[in-house]
């Protein structure tokens, strides 16, 4: 198929699977500010050791922290289907990924709560190749429990996204910046990410969605332990 | 290698990894990020590029001095002028 052909056939698969979502999903949208001056010291350190062969990105720290706090709220965690939520058996992250020419895809990195940093890196950095070559595999797109979405480094500071049905729910992280914060009743210069929640309202509601992202907010208080 | 040379194998790497980007479209003095869609990973892969063709491990702390073309070039010069 012609790349012109593909980026067609590619928004009109997006186009179809967000229309059915924004139809069918009762979306509910949170979001939290979360301090990231402890992770970006205990990342910059780890760095200063490795090899550039060997670096590990804030991404993938913000991945596992999502699978940890899901292990606390796993009603966000799995599928809605034939009128019913159905749990997800582990934690397969589906990683939205931009395609350069256009689109994105969302494929899944599995079983995320379970592996290291270094082994998660690796997988995530082989995952971004594949999406970009197009040699992705049917399965892995079928097999994402959740979404990740990250905006990154050039991308906005907060993101509401669309459930990818039949997901149940979609977190989002913006770009990291800089802000006044007050720590121990004290003014800073805090680095900080806004963290959103789109969740759908048929398997959870606002109590809990809230929940997740305060031990989302905990997890990366606690980057030694991710 | 010259500067010349810096540039054009810095270009090619980054052409590698976004293949939309046109050589004499760079305004090199200015932030490259910002003309090129380059995400963190895409950076990480620039880098790799350079460690595995021109041997330069650019530690992470030095990021910031990255901004144009032009400061990458000085950058990698620096480094390969130490070596030999």
């Amino acid at each position: 198929m012609a790349p012109a052909d593909r980026a067609l056939e590619m928004r009109k698969a997006i186009g179809a699977a967000m229309s059915r979502s924004k139809r069918e999903i009762p979306h509910y949208y949170l979001s939290e500010t979360i301090p990231m001056a402890r992770a970006a010291a205990w990342l910059a350190r780890a760095n200063e050791e490795r090899p550039v062969t060997a670096r590990l990105l804030m991404g993938v720290l913000q991945l596992k922290a999502v699978a940890h706090a899901l292990g606390q709220v796993p009603q966000l965690n799995g599928f809605w289907r034939d009128g019913g939520f159905q749990p997800g058996k582990g934690v397969h992250i589906g990683v939205a990924i931009a395609l350069r020419q256009g689109g994105l895809i969302a494929p899944a990195l599995l079983d995320v709560a379970n592996k290291d940093l270094d082994q998660l890196m690796r997988e995530l950095t082989d995952l971004v190749r594949r999406a970009r070559a197009g040699s992705l595999r049917s399965s892995e797109m079928s097999d994402p429990t959740i979404t990740v979405t990250n905006l990154g480094e050039q991308g906005s500071e907060a993101v509401y996204g669309v459930i990818y049905p039949p997901q149940v729910a979609l977190v989002g992280f913006g770009r990291m910046v800089v802000r006044p914060w007050i720590e121990d009743g004290q003014p800073c210069a805090s680095p900080l990410v806004t963290a959103s929640l789109a969740a759908d309202h048929r398997a959870s509601d606002g109590h809990s969605g809230a929940r997740f992202l305060t031990e989302l907010r905990e997890r990366l208080q606690q980057p030694e332990d991710l | 290698m010259n500067d010349t040379d810096i540039k054009s194998r810095v270009i090619a790497i980054i052409q590698s990894i976004a293949p939309e980007v046109e050589a004499d479209a760079l305004r090199a003095d200015q932030p490259l990020r910002r003309q090129v869609d380059l995400d963190s990973m895409d950076w990480l892969n620039v880098l790799l590029g350079v460690h595995e063709q021109l041997q330069v491990d650019i530690p992470e702390a030095d990021y910031g001095r990255l901004v144009t073309l032009d400061d990458f070039v000085a950058y990698l010069r620096a480094k390969l002028g130490t070596r030999a």
